[in-house]
């Protein structure tokens, strides 16, 4: 099954290229409309990190000075157990607060095809904040610094970007790779860590089984040895003293260290970014996330001339694949990602910026210990703090706890391979049991007043089959017909 | 009811009636030493048009046997008599020692003023809006608030995740969601399934979810379901011994167009769970005071359909229940099923309207006068205190 053969391309575009509908949001026709998103998305400083960049480097470093200095009176045997906690909820609370705010992002942006990159290049370049306390800081710090700036210019600058950052070099142990012939390797025979090399050849850049082999991978961590984070000032630093001493060779390409100071890795990342199996590599996955599971030939052949064309200009190959005729014609198959679903649901419904905000305090609500509410509850010698667990339960089960159960929980991929993409993997039983037992709840929730028919309307306009309407307009109650839509094939395809 | 769970309001619902008097008793332990004795009134919407003639069956009526082949049963056949001529769904066995303690009744052929649309959601809406059209945007419990004498008889609760319409408008009243996320009901699960039929991998993945109940807390599970709605009648009936007096909740699972059976008996028994765990939770001297009306927004076919069920109608049933009804009657006309007495030659004709009934138990238990129940609560509708429902 798929969505429908003739479908506007205004509501395939909407539905296709970015998070659905939303009521009374203008709607982007054509391949221009989509890619003039990118450009104000560029331009855009997005919800995340709360505090801004700065804000948040001055965040995490304090928080992390924090604990250093507990660590130090732990070592001198006077530990403070609760300033370790303390810190352990602060970098919850950040991570919380984050991942709230990039739902509210992609629900409340109107560019959604530039969010979509934005979840597709995370995912391509992903790091976890389930790593170590300070990723729980620093991964939503990673995406609105280097991901979203850079995802519609040269592939090479978003590479360097996405690499050279403390969040990646964190994420693959690169801190602990020391080269065994550098100065720190020759004295106390610490040794390579491969992981960062291995997932830029397989994952980053060239793909797996393109040809390359474990040489290249060992070869590709030597040429990136020197490159560590300075994990107070949460920097990256090149360590003279750790990297490798050249030459080293890289398919078939030799690298030197006195080609400047530490530069060899960018000379490489270079080569790697303008490789022709990137191109392909790279192509024939935006087009299986954006168009099918199998991509026609043609189209991916389109976006890989494009590609050498501009030399990597990302822009253009997204233009490539726009404007092909198989984007717009191949039927609807692939299935929403969860993160797509939960935030199309919320688009959908229209809920406003408010409804949001109070979503965040209520998970909040579960570190409070004040507030006017509790203080009226316990004069009435009630429970204040189960009624706040049970708002912050709530606000968790519609928005965090929902993508966690549905597998993709935001900033936590399984592997450095990101989340899957094939229909197989988001269609399983438990998969729509999750996603009925959703809809179901926000149906309950925001949706008692909504004509369901009005609603189908709302959330997939022309995208919907007659007999799909016929039967949502017979549920036997609002709640139900108002779940069913949310439920349909055609909501969950796209 | 430990006070924890008395309190378990959402914060929101807490903080908005704390804005109000009307929520000043919440902190007023006067309040509480006033309680014992004073009426109670409980509203339970079954959504998906409850077939009347299944649950309280027309044994004694010449026609039923041969319009119900199928679904018709008799005393020989597990039906428990009730009067000689209508018997009580063995499904709902369950309420047999409410009835034989004069704490149960059933009110056959009313309806509301919808007609001929047969719309789930429009019929609904009507029930809960109480007026003669679709116009009304609030709901008649929530305008009853309003025009009650004794404004300590004015909390009000509804126990769903948001409010619904029946207690929506002006007045205050508080909305409390169970903790558990209720399992689909049958006719919820069927309508999915035919919502996926032309699409085999959805349809496939239901089929496999719902065999091995591979559940979001067991949204297909029977065992899950019954605890659920024991548990809200638990915390309605914990609510009303407290300071509130009026609550309403909904049971969904009647739209059995197919394989009525089944569905039905599931359905009929959350009915039946419903109402003793709310008897059990109120306990004797609250239970004397309460009124508990169940209602429907239409009934279904008099005949049975070709696939084992039956399909949307008009005339329906209600159930009263409590220690404070005419108990151990069938209320309302009989029409008969004959073919020349039946609307259209399809559904049991109504003769009583849904919302007389109503008004006549908000009559009963809080004095509301006739001239507020026919002009505000329920416009349009004739009332006095010679209602027929008034009387035994």
């Amino acid at each position: 099954m798929a969505l429908s053969g003739s479908i506007a391309n205004q509501t395939l575009a909407a539905i296709r290229f970015g998070y659905g509908l939303r009521p009374g949001e203008q709607l982007p026709g054509d391949a221009d409309a989509l890619l003039a998103q990118i450009k104000k998305g560029v331009a855009q400083k997005p919800r995340f990190p709360r505090e801004g960049l700065t804000g948040r480097q001055e965040t995490a470093t304090r928080v992390l000075s924090v604990r250093a200095a507990e660590a130090k009176a732990r070592q001198a045997g006077k530990p403070n157990d609760d300033i370790r906690k303390e810190t352990q909820r602060e970098a919850r609370r950040i991570y919380r607060q984050d991942a709230m705010a990039r739902i509210a992002q992609a629900v409340h942006s109107p560019l959604g095809f530039y969010e979509r990159l934005a979840s597709f290049w995370v995912d391509h370049f992903s790091t976890s904040v389930l790593k170590s306390l300070p990723m729980r800081m620093i991964v939503p710090l990673y995406e609105a610094q280097v991901i979203r700036p850079n995802l519609g210019g040269p592939f090479n600058r978003l590479l360097q970007a996405a690499i050279l950052h403390p969040a990646m070099l964190i994420y693959l142990d690169q801190n602990q790779s020391v080269g065994p012939d550098s100065i720190a390797g020759r004295r106390d025979k610490r040794g390579l860590n491969e992981n960062l090399g291995r997932e830029l050849l397989e994952l980053h850049t060239l793909g797996a089984g393109s040809g390359y082999t474990q040489d290249d991978v060992r070869s590709a961590a030597l040429v990136l040895t020197g490159l560590a984070v300075d994990n107070r000032a949460l920097e990256v630093v090149y360590r003279p003293r750790i990297a490798e001493e050249g030459p080293i060779s890289v398919l078939g390409r030799t690298y030197r260290d006195d080609e400047g100071e530490g530069q060899d890795h960018i000379l490489m990342l270079e080569d790697l970014a303008a490789n022709p199996k990137t191109a392909l590599h790279i192509s024939r996955k935006l087009a299986r996330h954006f168009i099918a599971d199998s991509p026609p030939d043609e189209i991916v052949q389109a976006m890989v001339d494009a590609w050498s064309k501009s030399q990597g200009n990302l822009t253009e190959v997204y233009r490539a694949m726009l404007t092909h005729p198989a984007a717009w014609t191949e039927p609807g198959r692939k299935i929403k990602k969860p993160f797509e679903f939960v935030v199309s649901g919320f688009r959908a419904l229209n809920l406003p910026e408010r409804n949001f905000a109070n979503l965040v305090r209520d998970l909040d609500g579960e570190d409070e210990d004040e507030g006017l509410a509790s203080k009226a509850m316990e004069m009435a010698g009630a429970d204040p703090q189960g009624a706040r667990k049970k708002a912050a339960g709530r606000a968790n089960a519609l928005t965090l706890g929902a993508l966690q159960r549905m597998g993709q929980p935001i900033w936590q991929p399984p592997s450095p391979a990101g989340f899957a993409d094939e229909e197989s993997v988001w269609l399983a039983p438990s998969q729509l049991s999750e996603r009925i037992a959703w809809s179901r709840m926000v149906a309950r929730i925001f949706g008692q007043k909504l004509e369901p028919a009005q609603f189908l309307d709302m959330a997939l306009a022309d995208a919907v089959n007659p007999e799909t309407k016929t039967i949502i307009s017979q549920a036997p109650n609002r709640v139900h017909g108002i779940t069913m839509v949310l439920a349909s094939p055609e909501f969950n395809r796209r | 009811m430990t006070l924890q769970e008395r309190f378990l309001l959402s914060r929101r619902g807490f903080l908005a009636g704390a804005c109000c008097a009307a929520a000043a008793p919440i902190l007023t332990p006067v309040t509480f030493a006033a309680m014992p004795g004073e009426k109670r009134f409980v509203t339970i919407i079954l959504r998906g048009a409850m077939d009347g003639l299944d649950l309280v069956q027309p044994y004694g009526d010449p026609a039923f046997a041969a319009l119900r082949p199928m679904l018709g049963r008799t005393p020989e056949t597990g039906l428990i008599d009730l009067n000689g001529f209508f018997g009580l769904n063995p499904a709902a066995s369950a309420l047999a020692p409410l009835w034989q303690a004069g704490e149960l009744s059933f009110v056959h052929a009313v309806s509301t003023p919808y007609r001929n649309q047969r719309s789930h959601f429009d019929g609904q809406d009507m029930l809960e809006s109480g007026g003669s059209d679709t116009s009304q945007r609030t709901g008649w419990l929530n305008r009853a608030l309003a025009v009650m004498p004794r404004s300590d008889s004015r909390k009000a609760i509804d126990i769903n995740t948001s409010m619904e319409l029946i207690l929506t408008g002006p007045n205050a009243a508080d909305s409390w969601s169970s903790q558990s996320n209720f399992t689909l009901a049958d006719d919820e699960i069927a309508f999915l399934e035919r919502l996926y039929a032309r699409d085999p991998a959805f349809s496939k993945a239901m089929a496999e979810a719902k065999e091995t109940d591979l559940s979001a807390d067991s949204l297909y599970g029977d065992t899950k379901r019954g605890a659920g709605i024991a548990d809200m009648a638990r915390l309605t009936g914990g609510m009303l011994r407290e300071n509130y007096r009026v609550a309403s909740f909904s049971i969904n699972g009647w739209d059995t167009h197919v394989g009525q059976q089944a569905q039905f008996k599931k359905a009929a028994g959350d009915l039946a769970t419903a109402i003793v765990t709310l008897k059990e939770s109120l306990g004797g001297d609250a239970w004397k005071n309460t009124v508990v009306l169940a209602m429907t927004e239409f009934g279904r076919t008099a005949r049975e359909n070709g696939s084992k069920g039956t399909d949307h109608g008009t005339g329906g049933l209600a159930i009263l229940a409590g220690g404070a009804i005419p108990g151990g009657k069938i209320l309302g006309q009989w029409p008969g099923l004959a073919d020349d007495k039946l609307l259209d030659s399809r559904d049991l004709m109504p003769t009583g309207d849904v919302r007389e009934l109503a008004a006549a138990m908000l009559y009963k238990q809080f004095g509301i006068k006739p001239d507020n129940l026919t002009g505000k609560v329920f416009p349009g509708l004739s009332f006095d205190a010679s209602s027929q429902y008034l009387r035994g």
